[in-house]
C-alpha cells in the first residue's frame, strides 16, 4: 500500500514538473506567435492537467474527511494549495478555453454571439496566475532535506513567499480590470471600441466599406468588418490567415448598427503572457534561492547541530561534539551547542556506563540472521 | 567442562559465524567480544529463539544458553586475539626504544615472547582483559603513530615533559614504538585485581595505586626478565591517577594512558553526521574536561586536541 502511495507521489511531482513546461510554453506560444493548432495542443494538454490535479485534490480531499483530517489536510498540509492550483483553474481558465476551442471552428461564419461569453473568460484569465502554486506542492513530493524540521520549515517559507508573489498578481490583475489601477488593457480596449464605434455608426449604408478602411488605417488591430448577415467589406487578411494565427479569445468584438467588427486582441494576450513569464520566472528564482541558499544554511545553523544534540542525548553510544562554524559562537542554538560540548557530554561520560566505550555496531537483528544461517 | 569442536558445535560454529560478521568486521578481537557480549546481555529474553534454533536447552530460561554462547565467544576471541597479538609483536612493535632505556642494550631474542606471554596472560584475566581491550585497539590503530609525531614536532608541551622533564632522548619513531609498548603493558598491571574491586564499566581503567603497583612490579619483571624494570614500570605507571602539579607519572605513561582510553573508545568507522565534529577531537575536548576525575593529563589532552583540530582529524 505504501509502494503504491509513493509511487502515486512520484506520478504527481513529475506532473507538477510537466506542468511547469507547460505553463512556460503557455505563455511563450503567445510572444512566440506560434499557429493555432500548437496553441490549441496546449489548451488540450492544459485541460488534461487541470483534470488531473484536480482528481488528486478530490481524492486527498475525501481521504482526509474519511479520517477525519479534512481541517488539517486543507490548512496544516497545505489542501488549499491543492484547491487553488485546480479547481478554479480548471472552471475559469482550461475548461472555457477548451469549449472555446470546440465551439469556434470556423470562427468567423458564426461565432459572433458567442464571442460575448469569450469577454467572460478573459475577465477570469488573470486566475492563470495561480498555476504557479503547483510549485509549492513539489515540497511535499521531493525529500531535499535529512531533517523534516528542515523540509517543513522551507517548504512554509517557499509557500509563504510565492503565496504572496502570485495572490498579490492575482489581486493587482483584479484591481486593474476594475479600473482602480490604471493598466495597458483599459485604454487598448477604449481605443478600440471608439474605433469599432466610428465603424458602426453608420450603420450598413453605402459608407460602411471607406469607414471600415479609414478606421483600420490608422488602427492595425481592425481586422474584419461586414454587414450582419452580409459580406465582408473588409478584411486585414486572407480568410485563412485566420484559421492560422487566430483562436477565438484573440478577437474582439463588436456589433451595432447591425455591422460586426473584429479586432485583433492578442496584444493585450501578449502583454499579459510577458507579466505571467515574468512572474514564472520569479517563482522558479525564489525557489531555487531557498532550495539551494537557504535550505543548506537552515541545516548547517539549525537542524544539524539540532540533530547532533538529540544522538548524543538518545543513543549511548554517541558522542560526537557539535560543531560550532567560526563567528557563529552567539547564535542561540550554538550557545546551546557549546553548552551540549562543554556540560552534557562530558557528564554523559562520566556517569554514562558506555561513555567512553566504542559505539555499538552489532544489533539484534544480526544474530538472529546468523543463527537462522547456522 | 566437556572439549568442544569448534567446527563441529553448532554453538561455536555460531559464536565464530558472529565474530566474523560484517559489522565487527574493522574491530579487533577484543572488541568484537566486546560488542557481542554487549548485545547478548542487552537482548537476553529476545534471543531465546536464537538459542532453540542452536539446539540449546531454554527450558530453565535463557541465561544458561546465553552463559554457553559467552564461552564460546571468548573463545573465538582468544582465537582471533592470538594472531592480532603475533601480527603486532612481530611487524608493529620493534622496540627500537630499548639501548635507550637499558643502557645501549637492544632487545634480547626472547623479549617478544616474554611480551606475548604477559599480553596472554592478561588476556586470561578478567579484569586484566578489559584494559587489554582498549590497548590492543589503540596498539593495532594509527592513533599513535598520527598523533606523537606532530606532538614531537610541535615542541610543546608534550615534547618537553618528555625530553627535558623525563630527559628521554628518543626520536619521534622510538617514542611511539615506547609508547605501543607501554599500552601493551598496561594492562598487566590489572593482573592482581580480583573482579569486583572495580566497578564492572570502570574494569581495566580504574586508576590504581602506587604502593600496589611497587609491590607488584617484581612479580611482573619475573615473567619478563628480558625487559627491565623500570620499562615495566612505565607500563604498569600507565594506570595511576595522574595529579597536576604533582609530576607522580612519567610523561611517557600519561600518554601511553591517553592512548589506551583513546584506544578503547575506537569503534568502527564512525559516520560523522553533517555538524558534529570528528570522534578524535569530540573526544580529546570531552576528556580533557574529564582529565582531573579520569587520572588523565589535560595538558597533553589539550595539546592532541589542538593537533586534531590543526589536522582536520
Amino acid at each position: 500500500m505504501r509502494k503504491i502511495g509513493d509511487a502515486l507521489e512520484a506520478v504527481v511531482v513529475v506532473a507538477i514538473l510537466l506542468v511547469l513546461v507547460h505553463t512556460f510554453l503557455d505563455d511563450f506560444s503567445i510572444l512566440a506567435e506560434w499557429n493555432v493548432g500548437a496553441r490549441s495542443l496546449l489548451i488540450w494538454t492544459g485541460l488534461a492537467f487541470d483534470l488531473f490535479f484536480t482528481v488528486e485534490f478530490l481524492v486527498r480531499m475525501y481521504l482526509a474527511l474519511s479520517a477525519r483530517q479534512g481541517t488539517e489536510y486543507f490548512f496544516r498540509q497545505r489542501g488549499w494549495v491543492d484547491f487553488l492550483a485546480s479547481i478554479p483553474l480548471l472552471l475559469l481558465n482550461s475548461l472555457p478555453h477548451a469549449l472555446a476551442l470546440l465551439a469556434g471552428a470556423g470562427m468567423l461564419s458564426g461565432l459572433g454571439s458567442f464571442l460575448n461569453v469569450l469577454k467572460v473568460i478573459k475577465a477570469v484569465r488573470i486566475a492563470r496566475i495561480l498555476r504557479l502554486l503547483r510549485v509549492v506542492k513539489l515540497f511535499r513530493g521531493i525529500r531535499y532535506a535529512r531533517s523534516p524540521m528542515a523540509q517543513g520549515h522551507v517548504s512554509t517559507i517557499t509557500t509563504i513567499a510565492v503565496s504572496i508573489l502570485v495572490l498579490w498578481t492575482l489581486g493587482a490583475s483584479v484591481l486593474e480590470v476594475a479600473g482602480i489601477f490604471p493598466g495597458l488593457e483599459r485604454p487598448f480596449l477604449e481605443g478600440q471600441s471608439q474605433r469599432a464605434f466610428q465603424i458602426t455608426q453608420g450603420g450598413t449604408g453605402p459608407g460602411l466599406a471607406a469607414r471600415a478602411a479609414a478606421m483600420a488605417a490608422a488602427d492595425p488591430t481592425i481586422l474584419v468588418v461586414r454587414a450582419k448577415g452580409g459580406a465582408v467589406v473588409y478584411s486585414r487578411y486572407p480568410a485563412a490567415v485566420y484559421g492560422e494565427r487566430f483562436l477565438p479569445w484573440d478577437y474582439g468584438y463588436y456589433l451595432a448598427n447591425g455591422v460586426e467588427v473584429f479586432a485583433d486582441e492578442r496584444p493585450i494576450s501578449v502583454a499579459s503572457s510577458r507579466e505571467a513569464l515574468v512572474a514564472l520566472v520569479a517563482v522558479v528564482l525564489i525557489v531555487l534561492a531557498f532550495l539551494l541558499l537557504y535550505a543548506p544554511r537552515f541545516a548547517m545553523q539549525i537542524s544539524d547541530p539540532i540533530h547532533v544534540m538529540r544522538r548524543g542525548m538518545a543513543e549511548s553510544d554517541y558522542n560526537l561534539e557539535v560543531l560550532i562554524p567560526r563567528g557563529k559562537d552567539k547564535d542561540d542554538v550554538f550557545e546551546l551547542a557549546a553548552l551540549y560540548n562543554s556540560v552534557y557530554l562530558p557528564l554523559k561520560d562520566r556517569t554514562g556506563s558506555e561513555g567512553t566505550a566504542a559505539p555499538a555496531a552489532l544489533k539484534i537483528e544480526d544474530l538472529q540472521d546468523l543463527a537462522r544461517r547456522t | 567442562m566437556r572439549a568442544v569442536d569448534p567446527v563441529s558445535d553448532p554453538v561455536s560454529r555460531f559464536a565464530m559465524r558472529l565474530m566474523e560478521a560484517p559489522a565487527l568486521r574493522a574491530l579487533p578481537a577484543l572488541q568484537k567480544e566486546e560488542q557481542a557480549l554487549n548485545v547478548l546481555r542487552s537482548n537476553g529474553p529476545q534471543l531465546v529463539p536464537v538459542f532453540t534454533s542452536l539446539g540449546m536447552e531454554v527450558s530453565r530460561g535463557w541465561r544458561e544458553p546465553a552463559a554457553l554462547v559467552s564461552r564460546a565467544i571468548r573463545a573465538a576471541a582468544d582465537r582471533m586475539m592470538e594472531a592480532e597479538i603475533s601480527e603486532l609483536l612481530s611487524s608493529r612493535l620493534e622496540l627500537s626504544f630499548f639501548p635507550v632505556l637499558s643502557e645501549g642494550r637492544s632487545a634480547p631474542e626472547r623479549a617478544r615472547e616474554e611480551l606475548r606471554s604477559l599480553i596472554s596472560r592478561a588476556a586470561r584475566h578478567p579484569v586484566a582483559r578489559s584494559a587489554l581491550s582498549g590497548s590492543l585497539a589503540a596498539a593495532r590503530s594509527d592513533i599513535i603513530d598520527k598523533y606523537i609525531p606532530q606532538a614531537f614536532e610541535r615542541k610543546k608541551y608534550v615534547y618537553v615533559e618528555i625530553s627535558r622533564v623525563q630527559r628521554l632522548s628518543l626520536a619521534a619513531a622510538q617514542l611511539c614504538d615506547l609508547v605501543r609498548f607501554i599500552v601493551l603493558a598496561r594492562p598487566a598491571a590489572y593482573l592482581f585485581i580480583a573482579t569486583g574491586e572495580t566497578q564492572d564499566r570502570e574494569a581495566g581503567y580504574s586508576p590504581l595505586q602506587e604502593q600496589y603497583l611497587t609491590k607488584i612490579l617484581a612479580g611482573i619483571g619475573s615473567s619478563a626478565p628480558s625487559f627491565p624494570q623500570t620499562l615495566l614500570a612505565l607500563g604498569l605507571r600507565s594506570t595511576l591517577a595522574y595529579q597536576p602539579g604533582a609530576s607522580n607519572v612519567e610523561a611517557t605513561s600519561r600518554l601511553g594512558a591517553i592512548m589506551a582510553h583513546r584506544g578503547r573508545a575506537l569503534g568502527p568507522a564512525v559516520v560523522v553526521d553533517r555538524g558534529a565534529d570528528s570522534p578524535d577531537k569530540s573526544w580529546f575536548n570531552v576528556q580533557r574536561r574529564n582529565a582531573r576525575w579520569r587520572g588523565l593529563d589535560g595538558r597533553m589532552l589539550d595539546e592532541l586536541y589542538t593537533i586534531a583540530s590543526e589536522n582536520g582529524w
